[in-house]
């Protein structure tokens, strides 16, 4: 049994708008690449494969066939999973706890610049019974909860927008990011509505990216051999799917999902133990509603006020999302959860360049699979 | 042009359509019968959590726990949380928004997602505004969520 696991190599494509000069399997070849050179292993040492996608995105069913050739995974257990790349993070800690084997890969990508109709799939994923038949819009299901939880929280509009400047402004630094932009919370609010009190640019634009993490047992992730970054804690959860009976206020997905990565990590207080913070941002105010579910403010209202006083800002003392999020990386479908995740390897391991923090022994990162789900995931890292 | 040439090859187009026959069941029946024959709303009651689902379902999600007992729930309800849509369901832009509503029912716990009828000026909507759900005449009824038209504001 591996008691303990850790991240030994990451490959991180830039996120780009498009990507019309390769295919899904090309930019899966290439993250693969990258990280095991990163991890310094071979590709036929890797013993297990883990890819995370959802076929209806791709464009083909039953995806799990099309991978094994672009990662080295032929002949080898590989499956797929139709779930953020944290999923499969906490996938691959399972199967090394287990001892069975000890070097795991996880790929997640975006294609999404192939969608020509991404509204309709999003559609595909309502209620086709009680919810699809008004041909609303899914994205209306974040203006009804973003109205629901400013409501109930006090926070408001001006700080979602303030959410958006940041992380954009975040962006900047980061190479890998498909919509840097130095804005102001005012540039934000004269943004045209999507979703009344949703706005345009509170959601994050699509990106096409890949991520491959390579993960090791403790016996493989030697300091000697590579610059291991240890798993401290994993949780996921989904909360009712259900629109007519979930929480529109609490994300309770990650409320629970929270509770197990802290209970393993034996974190008590996460504002005290926890140096910075990767956090799911589709749309703007989901920052601050995943921040509440996280347990940062215990008072909701405070975390509008953080990002206003630019407490949660990369000089601040809580840094959220210092890679830009989703918000300035662009949205990478499954591969959300993944750029959250190297983000804070790349800290954790002192190689973010100018946007390095000058401390970061722990991180977190956080994923949502987006509307119109309640399924979220939980990665505690530390080194 | 050789561009285009190019992009042809960069680019092969395809579908899939999918098309799929959905099943109320034996929950979805109970209430789009009597939406459709009687013009009511009803849900099922769980009797540990005292949750009331409207519509109405066969088993409590957080009980796990079969649920038998019938309640029937007003048109008359509360809004939760309402959206006014600025796109369609592709994704292209509207002139004119279309207003949506969480609205809770005298006597059910649950919240109903439908459309918020006859809204002209916006600032008249707010969370906690009362409405009546319109329900289509009896011939027009097919037992869909679309025989309840949407909910309309009460003055
Ligand atoms: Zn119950």
């Amino acid at each position: 049994m591996n008691e303990r696991v850790a991240i030994i190599g990451v490959g991180v494509m830039a996120a780009r708008p498009s990507s019309e000069h390769l295919s899904f399997k090309e930019m899966m070849f290439e993250a693969a690449q990258k990280a095991y050179a990163d991890a310094g292993i071979d590709a036929h040492e890797v013993e297990s494969f883990v890819t995370c996608a959802e076929d209806l995105t791709e464009g083909i069913s039953i995806f799990d066939e099309y991978t094994p050739d672009q990662l080295g995974a032929v002949q080898k257990p590989m499956h797929t999973l139709t779930q953020d790349g944290l999923y499969g993070i906490a996938d691959a800690v399972m199967q090394l706890r287990s001892g069975l084997v000890g070097l795991v890969v996880v790929e997640a990508h975006s294609k999404h610049s192939n969608l020509e109709n991404p509204n309709s799939i999003l559609n595909y994923a309502l209620d086709p019974v009680y919810n699809r038949p008004l041909d609303f819009n899914p994205h209306v299901i974040a203006g009804l909860e973003m109205n629901g939880f400013l409501h109930a929280t006090g926070i408001t509009q001006a700080q979602c927008a303030q959410v958006v400047a940041k992380n954009r402004t975040h962006a900047l630094k980061n190479i890998a990011a498909a919509y840097p932009m130095n804005l102001r919370a005012e540039d934000v609010q004269s943004s045209p509505y999507l979703c009344y009190p949703l706005r345009d640019a509170e959601m994050a634009k699509s990106a096409d990216g890949c991520v491959v993490v390579v993960l090791a047992g403790a016996s493989r992730a030697q300091p000697s051999k590579s610059r291991p970054v240890w798993i401290r804690g994993v949780g996921f959860t989904n909360d009712s799917p259900t629109l007519e009976s979930r929480d529109w206020i609490d994300a309770q997905y990650i409320r629970a999902a929270a509770a197990m990565a802290y209970g393993q990590a034996g974190i008590k207080d996460p504002v005290a133990e926890i140096d910075l913070f990767e956090v799911d941002d589709a749309y703007a105010y989901k920052e601050l509603q995943h921040l509440v579910a996280l347990g940062i403010y215990p008072q909701a209202v405070a975390a509008g006020r953080a990002v206003e006083n630019g407490e949660s800002g990369a000089a601040g003392k809580m840094p959220v999302n210092v890679s830009g999020g989703s918000l300035g990386i662009g949205h990478t479908l499954e591969a959300s959860g993944l750029y959250r995740l190297a983000e804070i390897v790349c800290q954790l391991r002192g190689e973010a360049g100018p946007r390095q923090l000058p401390r970061a022994k722990v991180g977190l990162a956080q994923s949502w699979r987006g509307v119109p789900t309640t399924s979220g995931a939980v990665v505690i890292l530390g080194r | 042009m050789a561009g285009t040439q190019l992009r042809h090859i960069a680019k092969w187009r395809g579908e899939i359509p999918i098309e799929s026959l959905y099943t109320a069941g034996i929950g979805g029946q109970r209430f789009f019968k009597a939406l459709k024959e009687k013009g009511k709303l009803v849900g099922t009651r769980c009797r540990r959590c005292h949750q009331v689902f409207v519509p109405s379902r066969q088993f409590c999600e957080r009980c796990f726990v079969e649920l038998t007992e019938e309640v029937r729930a007003q048109p008359d309800g509360v809004i939760k949380s309402f959206s006014y849509a600025y796109i369609d369901h592709n994704g292209g832009r509207l002139k004119h928004p279309v207003a949506s509503a969480l609205v809770q029912l005298e006597g059910a716990t649950t919240v109903m997602l439908h459309r918020l009828l006859e809204v002209k000026d916006l600032s008249r909507v707010s969370i906690g505004s009362r409405v009546k759900a319109v329900i289509k005449p009896k011939g027009k009824r097919i037992g869909s969520i679309l025989d309840i038209e949407g909910f309309r504001l009460v003055e």
